[in-house]
C-alpha cells in the first residue's frame, strides 16, 4: 500500500481507517525488550495445553479480575487463550450455532466480525439497526434500547432465522459508546428471557481515557442474569493493554472468559487451529504480571496521548463545523457528513471516501460497519500528532473543496463527553 | 469386555426398533405432543443406558467408542411447537448426545458439531491430560508418565532453547507490532523461499509469492481443504495415517478421507504405496459416485518413517495428472532423516512439476526443528489462486510478528542449522534409534525401521488373542498402567491391529526408563497369556463328564437370561478390579 512516511514517502496516504493504538509504540518496544521477556524455556516449545500454558491462564484471570473488578477473584479454568478475537469470534460461532443460524448485533458496528462468523461458522449476523436520530426513550443517538433487540429478534424469527446469541461490543466500535451497568443488565436479561447466549467483546476496555465515564464490564457485575450463557472476549489487539490496547496488532493474543464449562471445552477443541506461540505467551503472561508498568507508565501515558490527540481532532472538527460523536473510548471518532453528500445515498458516501482517498487520507465509510444511514465515517486518531496535522490538513481540503448541501440536522450536533449515565 | 459388546448390541437393537416405530408413527396423524413426550422420555432412557454402559466400559478401557446409529427422535415433533424455543431444543440436544456419543458428553448449551469437536477433543486428550498432570521426572517424580505416543523430537531442545535465546531473536519494530499482511510478513515469506530453494534442493529459486505462512501444518491442511472442495468431496490417502487429517477434514470442510489401507504381508516393500492401490481406490470412489478432488500424501511419512524415492513421486504425481487430482504433500518431516540409506527428495526438488497448479507442499518447523510449541507451518504453491485463497483465512491463524521475526532468523542462519542443529539432531537421533532397536531385538519384538522419522512402527500381534482392535485397546491401556504411553496403530486408522508407534526421539535416560516400562508390559502380557491357556486347558479335563457340570450350574447363580449368551468362566476372567 502506498503508506505514507514522513521521510520515504511524503506522498503516501495517511492512514487513518484502521483501528491501531499508533501512539505508544515506544511504550512497548522498550517493554518488550526487557530482559524478562527473552526469556526461552523449552516447555514454551513444546506441544502445549491448547486452551494456553497454565501460568497464562492464570495472569488472565488475575489481570481480568483486577482490572474488571470482578465481584470475586476469576477462575484461571475458565480462560481460554488463542491468536486473537478474530479466532474468538470464529470458534464461539461454530460452537454455539449450527450452520445458518444467527447472532444479533446492534449495528453500526466492526464490520469484519460478518467474515470472522461467517468464513468457518458459516453464521449470520442479524443487526439491530441504531439511529442517529434520539427519538423516543432514547437519551442519545445510536442508543441501543431492548425494545430495538426485540424487535429485530422477532423479524428473524419471523423469517425463519434461528437467533442463538447477541453480541455486545463494549466499548463500542465505532461509536466509542459505553454501555451502562443498568443497560448492561437489561440487555442480559432480555438475552435470558429469549435463552440466547451473549458474547460481550470488551477489547477496547482499557481504553477509556475520559476517567469521568465511569467504564463497567460486563464480568464486575454483581450476578449475572445468565452466568452459563455470558462470554466474555478480550484481547491485547485493543485493549489498552494488550495487544491492542497495548497497541500490538501484531501479537495475536485474544482470550475468553466463561463460566461455562462446555463453551470452554468446545472452544479448546478448536484452538489446535488457533494455536500462540509459547513465547509469546510467555512475553503477555510477563506483560499482564508487571502492573507497576502498566499503571504507572504505561496507562497514564497512554491515556494522555490519546486524551490529546482526541481534543485536537474533536478541535479541528468543530472548526470545520462538523458534527461527531464523541464518547471517550476507543481510538475513533465517529463523523457525521452527512451534509456533504448531494443525496443520501450509499453510492455518494462511497464517492466522497474515494474523493478522501485520492487526497491521500484514509477513513472507513459507514457502509462497512453496516450504518443505516449514508454519510457516517469513522475516523482513527490514535497516531503521532504531525500525522494526524496532515491528515486532517486533507481532510479539510477535500470538504472545502466539496459543496455542503444541508444545514446541520439537529440530532447530530456535536456530542461532548457524557458524565454518568443514569 | 464381552459384556459390554453385548450390551451395546441390545442396545443398537432396542434404537433401530424405536426409529422403525416413529417412522410407522409419523405416517399416521397423531397427536404430536403426546408423541413428543413420548420420545423424550425414550430418548432419556436410552441416554441413562448408554451412560450404565459408559461407566461399565470406563472400568475396562475409557476410550472406546460407543458407536451407536444415528438417530432423529424429535425432528418432526419438534418443527410443530417451533415458538416454544426451549422444550423443542433440549431433546434435540439429548438424542443428539445418544446418536453419536464419543465419550458420554451432555450439554444443552451448544450446538451439534460444537458437541461433536467437544467429544472429539476430550476423547483424543484425556490420556494426554493424564500424562501431563504427571509427567516423568528422573528426582522429582521417577513414577510418573513417558510420552512415547507424541511425535515430538525432544531431545534437541536444548539447542533450540540455546539458539533462540541469542540476542538477534528479540529484535522489536514497529511495523512487527502492526496488522500484517495476513499471508505473513514479506521478510518471512522470503526467507521461506530461500530456505525451501537450499534445503529442498530446488533447481530454481523458489518464490515468495507462492509462500503463505500461518500458524501449524495442520491449519495450512485446514485451510486447503476449506479451499480446495466442497463439503462431501473427498480425498485419497494411504494408512496409517495422520490422525491430525481425519481430525481437521472432518471438522469444517467436511472432506471425506478414501482410506487406501496398506498391508504389511502383501506389498513387496512393507506398506508401501503401489500404483494399483492408487488406481483400485480412485476407480472404487468413483463407482460409488464420491467426487475425489485429490490425494494427501506425506513424505516422508508420518507413523512409517517411510521416504518416498523420486520415481514414485514421480509416478503419483503422474498419476494424479491424470486424473486432474490435486496433490497436498505434507513435507513436514523434511529434516528428519538420519540414515542415508533412502535418500530424501521433496518434490520441488523435481526439475519440473507434472501439474504444478495441482501440487501443494505443507512444511512446518513443529517435526524438523522440534518446536511444536512454535507455532508455524507454511504451505508453496505455484498455484496463486490457491495462495490468495489460502491467505484470505490468514487472518484466522495468524502468527505474531515477534515470531514471525524469530523464525526469520532461525531460518536464516544456515551456519547454525548445518553446522550445530542437524549433525547434532542426526547423531543423537542414530543413537536413540539403536539403543530402541537393539532393544526390540534383544525382546525379539518385530518392527519397521527406516531412516527418518521420530519414530519406530512395532509389531505386537503375537501378543494379542484374539488379534482384534478391542484387544489392541486393552494392549494400549496396559502400557498405559505401566505408565507409558504409546500411539495405537487404530489411532492411524491401521487396517491390522497390533501395531504400535513408539517415539524414540527422546533423552536417554527416559529412553531406558521407557524400555524397561515396555518390556515389563509385554513379560505381563505372555505371562497373562500362558495363565489363560493353562486355565482353558484345565477347564477342559475337568468339564469332559457332562453330567458333573449340568448340576454345578444349576446350583451356581449364572446369567439369568439366556439372550446375554456368555458363560461364568468368560464372566470371571474380566477383570473385575474396576467394578
Amino acid at each position: 500500500m502506498d503508506e505514507y512516511d514522513e521521510d520515504k514517502n511524503p506522498n503516501g496516504i495517511i492512514n487513518l481507517g484502521t483501528s491501531e493504538n499508533k501512539l505508544c509504540f515506544d511504550l512497548l518496544s522498550s517493554r518488550l525488550s526487557q530482559s524478562d521477556m527473552l526469556q526461552v524455556k523449552p516447555s514454551l516449545l513444546q506441544y502445549p495445553d491448547w486452551r494456553g500454558h497454565l501460568f497464562l491462564r492464570e495472569e488472565v484471570a488475575r489481570f481480568l479480575s483486577f482490572y474488571c473488578r470482578s465481584p470475586a477473584p476469576l477462575k484461571p479454568e475458565n480462560v481460554v487463550v488463542l491468536n486473537g478475537c478474530a479466532s474468538l469470534f470464529s470458534a464461539l460461532a461454530t460452537v454455539l450455532c449450527e450452520v445458518g443460524e444467527a447472532f444479533l448485533i446492534p449495528a453500526p458496528y466492526y464490520g469484519a466480525i460478518t467474515q470472522h462468523v461467517y468464513l468457518y461458522g458459516n453464521v449470520q449476523l442479524v443487526c439491530v439497526y441504531l439511529d442517529s436520530e434520539v427519538t423516543g426513550l432514547d437519551t442519545r443517538p445510536f442508543q441501543l434500547t431492548v425494545e430495538k433487540l426485540e424487535v429485530a429478534l422477532q423479524g428473524a424469527n419471523a423469517e425463519g432465522v434461528k437467533v442463538k446469541g447477541l453480541i455486545l461490543i463494549n466499548p463500542q466500535n465505532p461509536l466509542g459508546d459505553i454501555y451502562s451497568p443498568g443497560e448492561l443488565r437489561e440487555y442480559l436479561e432480555f438475552a435470558k428471557r429469549h435463552e440466547l447466549h451473549v458474547v460481550v467483546d470488551e477489547v477496547y476496555m482499557l481504553s477509556v481515557f475520559e476517567e469521568s465515564l465511569g467504564y463497567h464490564s460486563v464480568l464486575s457485575l454483581e450476578r449475572l442474569p445468565d452466568p452459563q450463557r455470558t462470554h466474555v472476549m478480550w484481547a491485547t489487539s485493543k485493549a489498552v493493554f494488550l495487544l491492542q490496547d497495548f497497541g500490538m496488532s501484531g501479537l495475536r493474543f485474544g482470550t475468553l472468559y466463561t463460566e461455562n464449562r462446555d463453551v470452554a471445552t468446545a472452544v479448546a477443541s478448536l484452538c489446535r487451529y488457533h494455536g500462540l506461540s509459547g513465547l509469546v505467551q510467555h512475553q503477555v503472561a510477563q506483560l499482564l504480571q508487571d502492573r507497576d508498568w502498566i499503571n504507572q507508565v504505561y496507562l497514564p501515558e497512554n491515556h494522555a496521548r490519546l486524551k490529546a490527540a482526541h481534543a485536537y481532532v474533536s478541535g479541528e472538527l468543530r472548526a470545520l463545523g462538523i458534527p461527531f460523536l464523541s464518547r471517550g473510548a476507543g481510538f475513533f471518532i465517529w463523523v457525521d457528513l452527512r451534509k456533504y453528500l448531494p443525496k443520501a445515498t450509499f453510492e455518494e458516501e462511497r464517492l466522497l471516501w474515494r474523493r478522501f482517498l485520492d487526497k491521500k487520507v484514509l477513513l472507513s465509510f459507514g457502509k462497512a460497519f453496516e450504518c443505516k444511514e449514508p454519510g457516517w465515517f469513522r475516523l482513527v486518531f490514535s497516531d503521532k500528532a504531525h500525522r494526524l496535522r496532515l491528515g486532517m490538513q486533507r481532510i479539510r481540503k477535500v470538504l472545502t473543496g466539496t459543496l455542503r448541501v444541508a444545514e446541520d440536522p439537529p440530532s447530530s450536533r456535536t456530542q461532548e463527553p457524557r458524565g454518568q449515565h443514569i | 469386555m464381552e459384556v459390554i459388546l453385548h450390551l451395546r448390541q441390545i442396545i443398537n437393537e432396542f434404537i433401530l426398533q424405536l426409529e422403525s416405530r416413529h417412522e410407522q408413527e409419523d405416517l399416521e396423524q397423531e397427536e404430536q405432543q403426546h408423541r413428543q413426550n413420548i420420545r423424550n422420555q425414550e430418548a432419556i432412557l436410552i441416554h441413562l443406558m448408554c451412560e450404565v454402559v459408559n461407566l461399565l466400559h470406563s472400568g475396562a478401557s475409557s476410550s472406546l467408542e460407543l458407536q451407536l446409529p444415528r438417530l432423529s427422535l424429535v425432528s418432526k415433533g419438534g418443527a410443530g411447537s417451533g415458538q416454544q424455543a426451549q422444550s423443542s431444543r433440549e431433546p434435540d440436544q439429548l438424542s443428539h448426545q445418544l446418536s453419536d456419543s464419543k465419550t458420554a458428553f451432555i450439554s444443552c448449551y451448544l450446538s451439534n458439531r460444537g458437541i461433536d469437536f467437544s467429544a472429539l477433543y476430550q476423547s483424543n486428550l484425556q490420556d494426554f491430560i493424564a500424562y501431563k498432570g504427571d509427567k516423568y521426572h528422573e528426582d522429582k517424580n521417577t513414577l510418573g508418565f513417558i510420552n512415547f505416543g507424541l511425535s515430538e523430537n525432544k531431545h534437541c531442545i536444548d539447542l533450540l532453547t540455546e539458539r533462540l535465546s541469542q540476542s538477534d531473536m528479540n529484535y522489536i519494530d514497529d511495523d512487527l507490532l502492526q496488522y500484517p499482511d495476513w499471508k505473513g510478513h514479506a521478510f518471512l515469506r522470503e526467507e521461506v523461499a530461500r530456505f525451501l530453494t537450499y534445503y529442498c534442493k530446488a533447481p530454481d529459486l523458489l518464490d515468495p509469492g507462492n509462500v503463505v505462512v500461518l500458524n501449524s501444518s495442520l491449519s495450512v491442511f485446514l485451510t486447503l481443504t476449506m479451499v480446495l472442495c466442497d463439503p462431501g468431496d473427498a480425498f485419497l490417502i494411504p494408512t496409517p495415517l495422520y490422525s491430525g487429517f481425519t481430525l481437521t477434514s472432518h471438522l469444517y470442510s467436511k472432506v471425506e478421507l478414501i482410506h487406501i489401507h496398506l498391508q504389511s504381508k502383501m506389498d513387496t516393500q512393507t506398506f508401501q504405496l503401489i500404483m494399483d492401490k492408487l488406481e483400485k481406490a480412485l476407480l472404487e470412489a468413483k463407482f460409488k459416485g464420491e467426487k475425489v478432488r485429490g490425494l494427501v500424501l506425506c513424505n516422508p511419512n508420518n507413523s512409517l518413517g517411510n521416504i518416498d524415492t523420486l520415481d514414485s513421486l514421480k509416478e503419483y504425481l503422474e498419476f494424479a495428472k491424470r486424473h486432474n487430482l490435486h496433490v497436498i504433500i505434507d513435507e513436514t518431516y523434511m529434516l528428519s532423516e538420519f540414515r542415508a540409506s533412502i535418500p530424501f527428495h521433496s518434490v520441488l526438488n523435481m526439475k519440473s512439476l507434472p501439474d504444478p497448479n495441482r501440487t501443494h507442499v505443507i512444511w512446518g518447523t513443529s517435526k524438523s526443528f522440534g518446536i511444536s510449541g512454535f507455532c508455524f507451518g507454511t504451505l508453496y504453491t505455484h498455484n496463486k489462486e490457491v495462495v490468495s485463497a489460502v491467505g484470505a483465512f490468514g487472518f484466522l491463524h495468524g502468527i505474531a510478528g515477534l515470531t514471525q521475526h524469530k523464525l526469520c532468523r532461525l531460518l536464516q542462519d544456515g551456519e547454525w542449522i548445518d553446522n550445530v542443529y542437524l549433525p547434532t539432531n542426526r547423531s543423537r537421533m542414530q543413537v536413540a534409534h539403536r539403543y530402541i532397536t537393539n532393544k526390540l531385538k534383544t525382546m525379539k519384538v518385530r518392527f519397521l525401521s527406516r531412516g527418518s522419522g521420530l519414530y519406530i512402527w512395532v509389531n505386537l500381534k503375537e501378543y494379542l488373542d484374539p488379534c482384534t482392535f478391542e484387544e489392541e485397546q486393552l494392549f494400549y491401556r496396559r502400557f498405559l498402567d505401566n505408565k507409558l504411553l504409546l500411539a495405537p496403530g487404530k489411532a492411524y486408522m491401521c487396517k491390522e491391529p497390533g501395531w504400535f508407534r513408539l517415539t524414540f526421539t527422546d533423552k536417554p535416560f527416559r529412553l531406558k526408563v521407557a524400555m524397561q516400562r515396555f518390556s515389563e508390559a509385554l513379560t505381563h502380557k505372555k505371562q497373562n497369556w500362558i495363565e489363560k491357556q493353562l486355565e482353558n486347558a484345565l477347564v477342559e479335563s475337568v468339564s469332559s463328564p457332562s453330567t458333573r457340570r449340568s448340576s454345578s450350574s444349576s446350583s451356581s447363580s449364572s446369567s439369568p437370561s439366556s439372550s446375554l449368551s456368555f458363560s461364568s468362566s468368560s464372566f470371571v476372567n474380566v477383570d473385575t478390579s474396576h467394578f
